[in-house]
C-alpha cells in the first residue's frame, strides 16, 4: 500500500512528536582560556607541542600527534592569511541574504591552524586567496567570551 | 570459533566521574585514554587502532560525536570505530575492541568510552524522552524511572522481595565507593537512609538511584605475544558475550533478563567457565537502580532466580564476602556518565586482577565478570576477565 498520493501525513494515523533538547555546552579547559582571553584582552592564545613541533589555533589541551598534555599558553598575533573563501548569497532557509556574506578560513599567523570566520570592509570582487587580513573586535563591553568576539577579519 | 589470538588487557584509565565536569568531552577522553597509555607504558603510535564507546549523542548534544571525540581518544588518522547499544555500550565497547585482536588483524587497540550528560537540560533525562517507539508508547509521555519501576516492582512481586533487602545495594556500593578516588556519590548510608529518601516512582526511591554523570575511562586490549612485550601481568578478556532482544518489552516477563543470559552463557562457554558462582572471584554486573544489581546477578547466573536479594544481605557479595559484587562502588557510589560507566567496571576487573585496586582489592582475584545492559531493557553485555597464571 502506498501513501504516495496523500499529500498531509495528518490524514494518515500518527503521532506528532519532537526530539528537541536544549543544552548548554562547557568550552572545556582550553576553551576557557581561548574565549577568556578573547574577550578580555583582545588576544589570541594557541598551544605549542615543542616535540612535534605544532602550534594549534585554536588551542588545544594535548598534541593529538604524540598525545602530550600541553599545559602552556601563548598569545599569537590576532592577524593570517586567507586559504579559502566563499560568498554566501541565500541564508539556511533559502531567503536572499540583504548583503552577501563573505566567508573564509583564516590561518592564523605563526600557529598550524586557523579560524573560519567572516571576512569584512572589503568588496567580494577585492578578495584574494592568499591575502592578509586581521581581527576586527567587538567594543569591550559588548564582548562575550565568544567566537562572536570577534567580529570580522579585515584586509591587513 | 576460529579465535586466532588470545586477547589481553594491559593498561586502564579513568578520570573523575562528576555531575559536571569543566573539561570537554575530547578533554576527558584524552584524559582517560593518555592514562592508559602511561600504565601500559605506551605511546600513541604503537596503538593500531581505537574504538570509542558512547551512549546517546543527545547527552552531550553533538550529533555524530563519535567523530567529534576521536582526537581526545588518541585515534588522529588511525583505523577508528565507533560501537553503541545504549546502556550496554560500556562492556560492549571492549568487545568491539576484542574483535580487532582476536580476529588477528591488530595487534593493539585502544578503547575509550565517554558520556558528558551535564550540557542536556533541563535534565539528561529529556534526552531519552525520543528513544521510545513514537506509536505504541510515547502518546503516555514515558520516562525510564517508571518504566524500570514496572520491572523492579515485576521482579519483587514474582520472588517476594522485600524492598529492605534491595535497599542494601546502595547502602554496600555507596560505602564501596568510598576507596573509589573517582567517585561522585561515595557515602556511609543505612537502609532507612534509602527508605526513608523520597520515592521518585514508586518502588524507586532516590538512593535507588544512580546519578547523571560527566566522565570518560578507557582500556588497553593487546594480543598475546605483543602483551608480552609490555606486561609480565596481563589480564586476559577470555570470553566475551552479548545479546539484544526486541524493544516489546512488553511481550516477556520482566522479572528476568534471558538476553543477559544469553550473552552470558556465550561469554562463559568461551571463556571454559562451566559453574560461574563457584569459579567467578568476583562480578561488577549493570548497577544504574539498586534492583538491576540483584536483578544481573541473576541473569548472570551467579545466583538461583530470587536469591540475589538474600546473598546481598547476608553479606556474601561485600567485598569482603564470599562474592563480591560491584567492589568498585558501581554506578551507584561511582557514578554514571552511561558508556564509561560500563567500562569503569573493566577498568575494575584490570586492577583487582593484577591486585592494582588498593582498598578497594578483593582478596584471591582469579576470575572477573562484567555486565551492561540497556536500550529497552533489552541488552546485555559480558565480558569475563582473568589474572594471569
Amino acid at each position: 500500500m502506498s501513501f504516495d498520493k496523500i499529500r498531509d501525513p495528518r490524514k494518515i494515523r500518527h503521532q506528532i512528536g519532537d526530539m528537541e533538547c536544549d543544552y548548554i555546552y562547557t568550552a572545556g579547559v582550553a576553551g576557557e582560556r581561548f574565549y577568556i582571553a578573547l574577550r578580555d584582552e583582545e588576544k589570541l592564545l594557541a598551544t605549542r607541542c615543542e616535540k612535534c613541533n605544532i602550534t594549534f589555533m585554536p588551542p588545544r589541551l594535548y598534541c593529538d600527534n604524540c598525545f602530550t598534555e600541553l599545559a602552556s599558553f601563548m598569545e599569537v598575533p590576532s592577524k593570517g592569511v586567507i586559504e579559502s573563501y566563499t560568498i554566501t548569497y541565500f541564508d539556511r532557509d533559502g531567503q536572499a541574504l540583504p548583503e552577501p556574506e563573505i566567508l573564509a578560513f583564516v590561518k592564523i599567523d605563526k600557529t598550524d591552524g586557523g579560524l573560519i570566520h567572516r571576512i569584512g570592509e572589503i568588496k567580494p570582487e577585492s578578495l584574494k586567496i592568499g591575502s592578509k587580513v586581521t581581527a576586527v573586535f567587538e567594543a569591550k563591553k559588548e564582548r562575550k567570551g565568544a567566537l562572536t568576539d570577534i567580529k570580522y577579519f579585515k584586509p591587513a | 570459533m576460529n579465535i586466532r589470538k588470545r586477547v589481553a588487557v594491559i593498561g586502564a584509565g579513568i578520570t573523575l566521574y562528576r555531575r559536571r565536569l569543566k573539561e570537554s568531552g575530547k578533554e576527558l577522553s584524552f584524559y582517560a585514554a593518555n592514562m592508559a597509555l602511561e600504565s601500559a607504558g605506551m605511546s600513541r603510535n604503537e596503538i593500531d587502532s581505537v574504538v570509542m564507546g558512547t551512549a546517546p549523542d543527545a547527552f552531550d548534544g553533538i550529533h555524530m560525536k563519535s567523530e567529534n571525540l576521536l582526537d581526545g581518544a588518541g585515534a588522529t588518522q588511525k583505523p577508528y570505530t565507533h560501537v553503541y547499544v545504549g546502556g550496554g555500550t560500556g562492556v560492549f565497547a571492549p568487545i568491539g575492541g576484542w574483535w580487532h585482536i582476536a580476529s588477528g588483524m591488530h595487534d593493539t587497540c585502544l578503547v575509550v568510552c565517554e558520556e558528558k550528560m551535564s550540557p542536556c537540560f533541563p535534565h539528561p533525562q529529556t534526552a531519552f524522552r525520543s528513544i521510545w517507539d513514537p506509536i505504541i508508547s510515547r502518546p503516555l509521555n514515558p520516562n525510564l524511572v517508571w518504566i524500570f519501576a514496572l520491572e523492579m516492582h515485576r521482579y519483587m512481586k514474582v520472588h517476594g522481595i522485600p524492598k529492605e533487602h534491595i535497599a542494601q545495594v546502595a547502602v554496600k556500593n555507596k560505602g564501596n565507593a568510598l576507596d573509589h578516588p573517582s567517585a561522585q556519590l561515595a557515602a556511609k548510608i543505612t537502609v532507612d537512609d534509602v527508605l526513608n529518601s523520597e520515592i521518585m516512582v514508586y518502588p524507586v526511591n532516590r538512593l535507588d538511584i544512580s546519578p547523571p554523570s560527566d566522565g570518560a575511562a578507557a582500556l588497553i586490549l593487546a594480543s598475546e605475544d605483543v602483551a608480552r612485550k609490555y606486561t609480565d601481568a596481563p589480564v586476559w578478556l577470555d570470553g566475551v558475550g552479548w545479546s539484544l532482544d526486541s524493544a516489546y518489552w512488553t511481550n516477556r516477563d520482566l522479572y528476568f533478563p534471558q538476553y543477559v543470559a544469553k550473552a552470558a552463557k556465550m561469554a562463559y562457554k568461551m571463556a571454559k567457565i562451566n559453574d560461574p558462582p563457584q569459579e567467578v572471584s568476583f562480578a561488577e554486573p549493570y548497577d544504574p537502580f539498586t534492583y538491576k544489581e540483584l536483578h544481573h546477578m541473576e541473569g548472570l547466573l551467579l545466583a538461583e532466580k530470587g536469591q540475589a536479594p538474600k546473598l546481598t544481605v547476608e553479606g556474601v557479595t561485600a567485598r569482603d564476602g564470599d562474592l563480591p559484587i560491584c567492589p568498585s562502588g558501581g554506578l551507584l557510589g561511582v557514578g554514571n556518565p552511561i558508556a564509561a560507566a560500563g567500562l569503569m567496571k573493566c577498568c575494575e576487573a584490570f586492577w583487582q586482577l593484577r591486585d592494582e585496586a588498593g582498598k578497594r582489592q578483593v582478596p584471591k582475584a582469579e576470575t572477573g565478570v562484567c555486565q551492561a545492559w540497556g536500550d529497552l531493557m533489552q541488552v546485555g553485555t559480558v565480558c569475563v576477565f582473568k589474572r594471569d597464571s
